[in-house]
């Protein structure tokens, strides 16, 4: 499986090269935001192109503080991250464990081991009717399409981290009297954590768009059910608002997970 | 390799043929059983058929629909989207990173784009481009082009960056001209990196035409999907969805196959 490969060398792209002079890069940055923000507003403003197409910056800002006043966003963003929460957790918890005995048991592995690349490599918006018509309208179903989209770099991204802890951890633990259980909790889970970690933070990206499309397709509260509304209503101020936000959120969660990463595993951040 | 105590996860270089092997059989058998629990608690209605249906009945309406032809026809529609959405990112996308990792100001001017368009759920524009584009095959394109793009743009920016700056030299000192470097120097030595953000790109793109026809067409796999499900014709819901997960499967094998050959060109 190549995909457990190259996945916790995170997403396969190199930020590497990008991240070297940073002054001037942050200068030039911020003129070329400036500059496009700019002429946003002038194309919007003069209604060089119709600005209900392409509203202005400015009409943008004032959608989004008229949507967070009235309540508007807060009531479901909290659907939205409730239905998150309520499949993410789950989705830690079993791919955790699936991955770990996937690393015990290599035949257990190979038994599972289509089902997992299938649902790896398969766009999986495509089962948000199936699941619908499985589970329902409601909550449920968001949360499976939650778990669904969250749970396989989990699997895969433990299971190769078990796969990588280095041999010597183990042998020093071992050489200086460490019991079975001493070697899993200083050695193995410690260097597993790294590689879980980046699946977890995978996990995040792919499970927003899951419930995003998911409350899309068929929902009464949540964030993408206003998308949907909104996409019908020819008002582009409040779909940049709905762009901005669904942006953050996935923003804020990685950074939270960041943060606890370098709480629990500080020598993570590190490689 | 790492060996720790517990079963290794890495094949084992000697003999590999034998858990080769292991691995296809007990594949096989994982499916086959997956689909055999299914059908028996179906069966015997312990979830309900109607509902959540069985390998029988989609099999069943897997034949009449390919008898009809009318699968057939929304695979190619879909097919022609994938194509004209990812063939659009190809170009773009290589065509940009080449323009961003030549020339800097270019790079730093484009590098807060492509940041926020590559760390956004793009999910999140579709709205936007249906206001631009209507509904129909336009849309579609332009979200499979959307998500697939910016991996590649970021790929072959890295790629550019990591050619050795001699080489260049050496071409332009021999009275090459800048198009040359890019022809002779900088696509060969950027390939790999590329082919790794096609990759990327590919499942994308797969995402992006599902999103757009699912949303906002009349025709294609994921429109037949919303479209059964729509009807509570849950086995017919299954023909379109396993052809997705068969093309998914078949794109990641062409991307491990590129990789391995592109292995065996280097070494």
């Amino acid at each position: 499986m190549s995909v457990a490969a190259q996945a916790p060398a995170g997403d396969g792209v190199n930020w590497g090269s990008l991240t070297r002079h940073r002054s001037a890069r942050t200068v030039v940055g911020s003129m070329a935001v400036a500059l496009f923000l700019i002429v946003w507003q002038i194309v919007g403003g003069e209604e060089i192109i119709r600005s209900d197409l392409i509203s202005t910056p400015s009409e943008v800002v004032e959608t989004l503080v008229q949507m967070t006043a009235s309540g508007e966003l807060g009531s479901n963003l909290a659907v939205s991250l409730q239905e998150f929460i309520l499949g993410f957790l789950p989705a830690i918890a079993v791919g955790i464990a699936a991955g770990t005995a996937f690393a015990l048991s290599r035949r257990l592995h190979y038994l599972f081991e289509p089902l997992i690349v299938a649902l790896n490599t398969s766009p999986i918006i495509a089962f948000v009717p199936i699941v619908v018509v499985w589970f329902g309208v409601g909550t449920q179903s968001k949360a499976i399409m939650v778990f669904l989209a969250a749970v396989i770099p989990i699997v895969i991204n433990t299971m190769t981290g078990i796969g990588q802890v280095h041999e010597s951890w183990i042998r020093a633990c071992r050489a200086f009297g460490a019991s079975k259980p001493q070697v899993i909790v200083k050695a193995i889970l410690p260097g597993t954590l790294p590689s879980v970690m980046v699946g977890v933070r995978l996990a995040v990206g792919r499970a927003v768009v899951g419930l995003i499309a998911a409350e899309m397709y068929v929902s009464v509260h949540g964030i993408g059910r206003l998308i949907q509304v909104y996409s019908t209503s020819d008002r582009a101020a409040e779909i940049f608002v709905l762009v901005i936000v669904v942006a953050t959120f996935g923003f804020l969660l990685v950074t939270l997970l960041r943060r606890i990463e370098s709480l629990i595993a500080p020598w993570s951040l590190e490689q | 390799m790492s060996r720790i105590g517990i079963a290794p996860v890495v094949r084992a270089p000697a003999g590999a043929a034998a858990p080769r092997r292991e691995q296809l059989v007990l594949g096989v058998i994982g499916t086959l059983a997956f689909l055999l629990i299914w059908e028996v608690a179906a069966r015997f209605d312990l979830i309900n058929p109607v509902v959540v249906s069985n390998p029988s009945r989609i099999a069943a309406a897997f034949v009449t629909q390919l008898r009809s032809g009318e699968i057939l026809g929304d695979l190619e529609v879909s097919l022609i989207e994938f194509a004209a959405g990812f063939g659009l990112s190809l170009v773009v996308g290589i065509g940009l990173g080449i323009a961003m990792g030549l020339n800097r100001l270019t790079e730093y001017a484009l590098d807060p784009f492509v940041w926020f368009l590559y760390s956004s759920p793009l999910i999140a524009f579709y709205p936007l481009i249906i206001v631009w584009l209507g509904f129909g095959f336009a849309t579609v394109v332009a979200i499979t082009f959307l998500l697939s793009f910016v991996s590649i743009v970021v790929n072959t920016v890295a790629g550019v960056h990591g050619v050795d700056p001699q080489l260049i030299r050496a071409v332009r000192a021999f009275g090459g001209t800048r198009l040359d470097v890019i022809r002779k120097v900088i696509l060969p030595a950027a390939v790999p990196l590329i082919i790794a953000g096609m990759r990327i790109g590919l499942g994308r793109a797969l995402h992006g035409v599902v999103l757009g026809e699912m949303f906002s067409s009349n025709a294609g796999l994921g429109y037949r999907i919303t479209f059964y499900a729509a009807h509570l014709r849950t086995a017919d819901v299954f023909v379109p969805l396993v052809i997705l997960v068969v093309i998914g499967l078949l794109i990641n094998q062409l991307g491990n196959a590129l990789e391995a050959r592109l292995q065996a060109w280097r070494t």
